[in-house]
């Protein structure tokens, strides 16, 4: 792609998600989700391949609807209460639709069915940006709404971390599991939401680091399916001696830093006394965990039959820049010692 | 909630009831996405004549040219859809489902 075309486009990424981080009316939210998904649209379609061009006609029903839809809820909104404020939205009708236009946007549970398939039709720079960068501006908004539906944000937190384990437990295509740990994820972020917003943002902030070196390492790797991955120890070896940890780190496991917010967040709905919806949870992590133990098996204790050329592209060197996925990567696998540090930082705003 | 509110309202919801249910042509999709974007204009423009707000007068054009831009992108992903596809019909979506 043309370097300017693509600068002004990842400008317009950039600009779209501050205007919807900067505005407290819901005419310039609406706008900077629209320039969002307008300048990510040129992006996802610029190979020319018949998969891209589905993804991004997907991408396009989906995210235009739904941000017309919020817009039809804030202007009811409007028409109730003569308010266009984000955080003055009160008629449970209104906070009710904005939600689940979120959800489908950001791609909450009974709503996620197109992401899996749009992130599957995508390379994997392209579904990076859509699975991390994406997601801020929508759950920027369904944050400050704060909308007081306990019922509603619960069932859709329990309902996406079932869906997204279950869904990923039958597939081989690395991109498609990746998009099921981010409907995990997301339900992992819904259900702490109406107790703590901080301990949200640091469930985002960990999603966005795990998942961020989870594809630049299949970028390096160039793998997208299972059975790429069984090659990967002759391609990098010590970039797959990490990978079961970062892994692991997605599946939540204890010395890894994916579990700082799985911990804080189960600690938080034990204090509120939801135990059942807490035992939930984390129950539902254990599905999760089975495709990313999957994903670390074949990287690790298999490989596929190979004559001797074939086991040497390590010798290669990549052009991929590697100062992203080097500091993804290690923040990933050992922040977790600093938690008191977290909570200590984060505990005056519980 | 006044006879007008009622009219939009339930006209943008036969709209998105015809995006979800009518399923044929990705043309028919993007009109029905036109359509609703027509009613928040609609909308929109009567708030501010209704309450009399000077303020929200630039509201009703930001949300055209949005919508302009919006449905281009959508023609263009028509054409794009026609050529890598063949037609336009959204039974062919399928290619990724596997």
């Amino acid at each position: 792609m043309n370097p300017y075309v693509l600068s002004i486009l990842l400008m317009g990424l950039g600009l779209g998600t501050t205007v919807t981080f900067a505005s407290s009316h819901w005419l310039l939210a609406w706008m900077g989700l629209e320039m969002n998904t307008l300048a990510i649209l040129p992006l996802m379609a610029q190979h020319h391949h018949p998969r891209a061009v589905e993804a991004t006609t997907k991408y396009f029903l989906i995210q235009s609807a739904a941000a017309a839809t919020i817009l039809f809820a804030s202007s009811t909104n409007a028409w109730l209460s003569g308010q266009w404020d984000i955080q003055h939205i009160t008629h449970p009708l209104p906070t009710v639709m904005i939600t689940l236009a979120l959800s489908l946007k950001l791609g909450l549970a009974p709503l996620h069915a197109w992401l899996p398939e749009v992130i599957q039709g995508l390379d994997l720079t392209t579904g990076l940006i859509l699975s991390t960068w994406q997601k801020l501006a929508p759950f920027a908004l369904l944050v400050q709404i704060f909308p007081d539906t306990p019922l509603l944000i619960t069932s859709l937190g329990l309902i996406s971390m079932v869906a997204g384990g279950w869904g990923g437990l039958n597939h081989t295509q690395l991109r498609k599991i990746l998009a099921y740990s981010s409907v995990a994820h997301l339900g992992w972020m819904m259900v702490v939401m109406q107790f703590s917003t901080s301990l949200t943002a640091l469930a985002l902030l960990m999603y966005v680091i795990m998942t961020a070196s989870a594809f630049l390492t299949f970028k390096l790797l160039k793998s997208t399916s299972m059975n790429n991955l069984a090659m990967s120890w002759a391609k990098a070896p010590s970039i797959t001696a990490l990978m079961p940890l970062v892994l692991l780190s997605l599946g939540g496991l204890p010395p890894l830093s994916g579990f700082l917010p799985k911990w804080l967040i189960i600690q938080e709905l034990t204090k509120q006394e939801l135990g059942l919806v807490a035992t939930f949870a984390a129950l539902s992590a254990l599905l999760s965990l089975f495709f990313y133990l999957r994903m670390c098996y074949c990287l690790t204790f298999t490989s596929s039959p190979n004559n001797l050329v074939g086991t040497t592209p390590w010798r290669l060197e990549t052009k991929q820049v590697s100062l992203p996925l080097a500091i993804s990567t290690s923040l990933s696998i050992l922040l977790l010692p600093i938690s008191p540090a977290v909570l200590s930082l984060t505990l005056p705003l519980f | 909630m006044t006879l007008t509110h009622y009219a939009f309202s339930s006209s943008y919801f036969m709209s998105f009831l015809g995006l979800i249910f009518y399923r044929k042509h990705l043309l028919s999709a993007l009109l029905c996405l036109e359509a609703m974007m027509l009613i928040l204009f609609i909308s929109l423009c009567l708030w501010g004549l209704i309450l009399a707000s000077t303020v929200f007068s630039a509201g009703p054009m930001i949300l055209l040219a949005f919508s302009a831009c919006e449905a281009s992108a959508g023609l263009a992903l028509l054409v794009a859809m026609a050529r890598t596809h063949g037609t336009d019909r959204l039974k062919n979506l399928s290619l990724l489902q596997c």
